[in-house]
């Protein structure tokens, strides 16, 4: 196999003998995948002993080629440790890519992997294939992890806001676009970003007392889905099970969407805490509950404990049984509140990022040659 | 001493609420048809407030007696919790038998009536309010129930989403994925069953999302 016999050569050629060949991991994608693997570079990867652990710190720059005749807009690859995360695995993905045909492009793996020592042999890291997507919004992958409607909600972000970067050159110059991206850049650096533990089912703490918090609602005019009712169990810094009753009011059945959920402190600080999803077979006008029993532990903030004293819904996405998804337009995400909390898209991410590394010309031949 | 007067002393608890309720009807009595035991205990009660404010006033946050009362709830919701961890464990290593009989819980019954019917006579208005306001604390719910373990045990699959780095774990071992080549990024959380960052490769300018998840 190919990717082993890379994999082994690289292993003598790059890594000097700060690991062994045993500890990289096995790329293994399918045979007709659309994406093949051409090389690595494990630079600075290294293994070494933590106390009676150890501990493989790995930086993977990975090379791979777009081997079909399509466009590449999106690619996830699935980490997996067996052996060492058995109830785990991570995941990789890139968006708002533009690979064509025969064009090579690189994927970054950082990971760190902690395993006892005793059970010795290596660590059985394993990198494969979940899904690419294409231009046409065609698919191609296993889709373990759901990786189809990641990508294709990412492809249909990145289109509208490129739609609106452009709206905004046409209608009022390069001045415009600029006033636009500076204040996104000063919005991203205002908006706060909060570490959270997750885990499924029940409570961290019995110490605290628990209370049911109502959900209130951002109503979102031309959202498919209408929220009704909702609420979750609080108790200190940690919010759980939370339960929203919400109604179909689009003329298309809805298999799956998503409710933001933002959290407020006793300071009145709002943060995303994070999506409750639902899978579900919703015909239109039809209502249904919404059940979650995973729990959301918030560390302290600025060294101050986080008490969540209330929380708000938003629908942020939707998809319809017949494939197409709904997401909120600019004017939606040009609610104040929202603004101030929901992130950049992924291309408005990488746009931001081609106007502070590269500056205003660049940017908008960016938007004017890429052609979506 | 006064000739068919209550003692001063009985007074003086009187004034605070400390008398039992039995005595308290007694002096009650006594006070609605004597003016001279009624200014005794206003010139109790005026010296007792005048205490009062002035340990308020010297004592330091100006006695944050609410914040005192929190933490002995507090302390007695830990101990519940450490009483209900030690049954348990009693349970695990004496199996229990069915030794109680009728007549044993209806002596137990009988006895525990008698207790409260003597703790109402014998305990001030203050102490049995003070009582009944801890007993209505007490979360009876989750008695005689195990406690449920808690669930970011060291056993229990945790995701960790930060802006530099995102894990999972479970059992000392730990998968984490890291952007070293970035400022920062965007955690995202679905509860359903993954925590992520997205974040800008600064070389590359590539937008990347790391993500974690349960195995399904």
């Amino acid at each position: 196999m190919r990717s082993k016999a890379g994999v082994a050569l690289l292993a003598g050629s790059l890594l000097g003998g700060l690991l062994q060949a045993g500890v990289l991991p096995k790329i293994d994608f399918p045979k007709d995948s659309p994406v093949s693997f051409i090389g690595a570079d494990y630079g600075e990867s290294n293994e070494s002993a933590r106390g009676g652990a150890m501990l493989l710190d790995l930086h993977a720059a990975l090379s791979l080629r777009n081997s079909s005749q399509r466009r590449i807009r999106g690619i996830t690859l699935i980490v997996t440790a067996q052996d060492v995360t058995p109830g785990g695995k991570g995941s990789v993905t890139v968006t708002s890519l533009d690979v064509g045909p025969a064009e090579s492009f690189p994927v970054r793996i950082d990971l760190r992997l902690l395993r006892p020592v005793q059970g010795g042999g290596n660590a059985p890291l394993l990198v494969g294939l979940d899904g690419v997507l294409f231009d046409d919004l065609g698919f191609y992958g296993p889709d373990k992890l759901n990786s189809k409607r990641a990508l294709t909600l990412c492809e249909f972000e990145a289109r509208r806001d490129r739609r609106y970067f452009k709206q905004l050159l046409a209608e009022g110059g390069p001045e415009k676009l600029q006033r636009e991206v500076l204040d996104s850049i000063a919005r991203e650096r205002d908006r706060p970003n909060v570490d959270v533990q997750m885990v499924r089912s029940g409570r961290a703490t019995n110490f605290e007392p628990e209370k049911q918090v109502q959900f209130a609602f951002l109503n979102l005019p031309d959202a498919p889905i209408e929220p009704l009712d909702g609420m979750a169990k609080i108790a200190g810094n940690e919010a759980r099970a939370p339960r929203l009753d919400v109604k179909n009011r689009s003329d298309r059945a809805v298999r799956y969407l998503e409710i933001g959920w933002i959290l407020r402190d006793g300071q009145g600080r709002e943060f995303l805490a994070g999506a409750v999803p639902a899978q579900l077979n919703l015909a239109p006008g039809q209502k249904s509950p919404i059940l979650n029993d995973t729990a959301l532990r918030f560390p302290p903030r600025d060294g101050q404990p986080l008490a969540i004293e209330g929380m708000t819904g938003f629908v942020s996405n939707v998809e319809f049984a017949d494939g197409s998804v709904w997401i909120p337009n600019r004017a939606d995400l040009a609610i104040p509140r929202l603004q101030k909390i929901v992130g950049p898209s992924a291309e408005e991410q990488r746009l931001l990022q081609i106007y502070r590394k590269r500056g205003l010309t660049a940017l908008i031949g960016e938007l004017q040659n890429r052609d979506r | 001493m006064r000739a068919n007067h209550p003692p001063e002393t009985e007074l003086a608890l009187y004034s605070g609420n400390d008398l039992s309720a039995w005595r308290s009807w007694g002096i009650r009595r006594h006070l609605a048809a004597c003016s001279e035991c009624r200014n005794e205990v206003k010139a109790h009660r005026d010296g007792l407030a005048a205490i009062h404010d002035a340990a308020v006033s010297e004592t330091p946050g100006h006695g944050n007696w609410q914040r005192l009362s929190l933490e002995m709830t507090g302390n007695i919701r830990v101990g519940l919790a450490a009483g209900e961890c030690i049954a348990g464990f009693e349970k695990t290593i004496r199996p229990m038998k069915p030794r109680l009989l009728w007549h044993t819980a209806l002596v137990f019954a009988a006895v525990s009536l008698v207790s409260i019917a003597a703790l109402s006579i014998n305990l001030s208005k203050d102490e049995r309010n003070g009582l009944f306001a801890n007993l209505g604390k007490i979360r009876w719910e989750r008695m005689f129930r195990p406690l449920r373990p808690p669930s970011f045990a060291q056993d229990a699959v945790v995701l960790e989403a930060g802006p530099a780095e995102i894990e999972v774990k479970s059992n000392g071992r730990a998968l984490s994925l890291t952007h070293p080549h970035s400022d920062g990024g965007t955690v995202s959380v679905n509860m359903q069953d993954s925590a992520g960052v997205r974040y800008v490769d600064a070389d590359s300018g590539q937008v990347t999302t790391n993500r974690v998840y349960y195995a399904q």
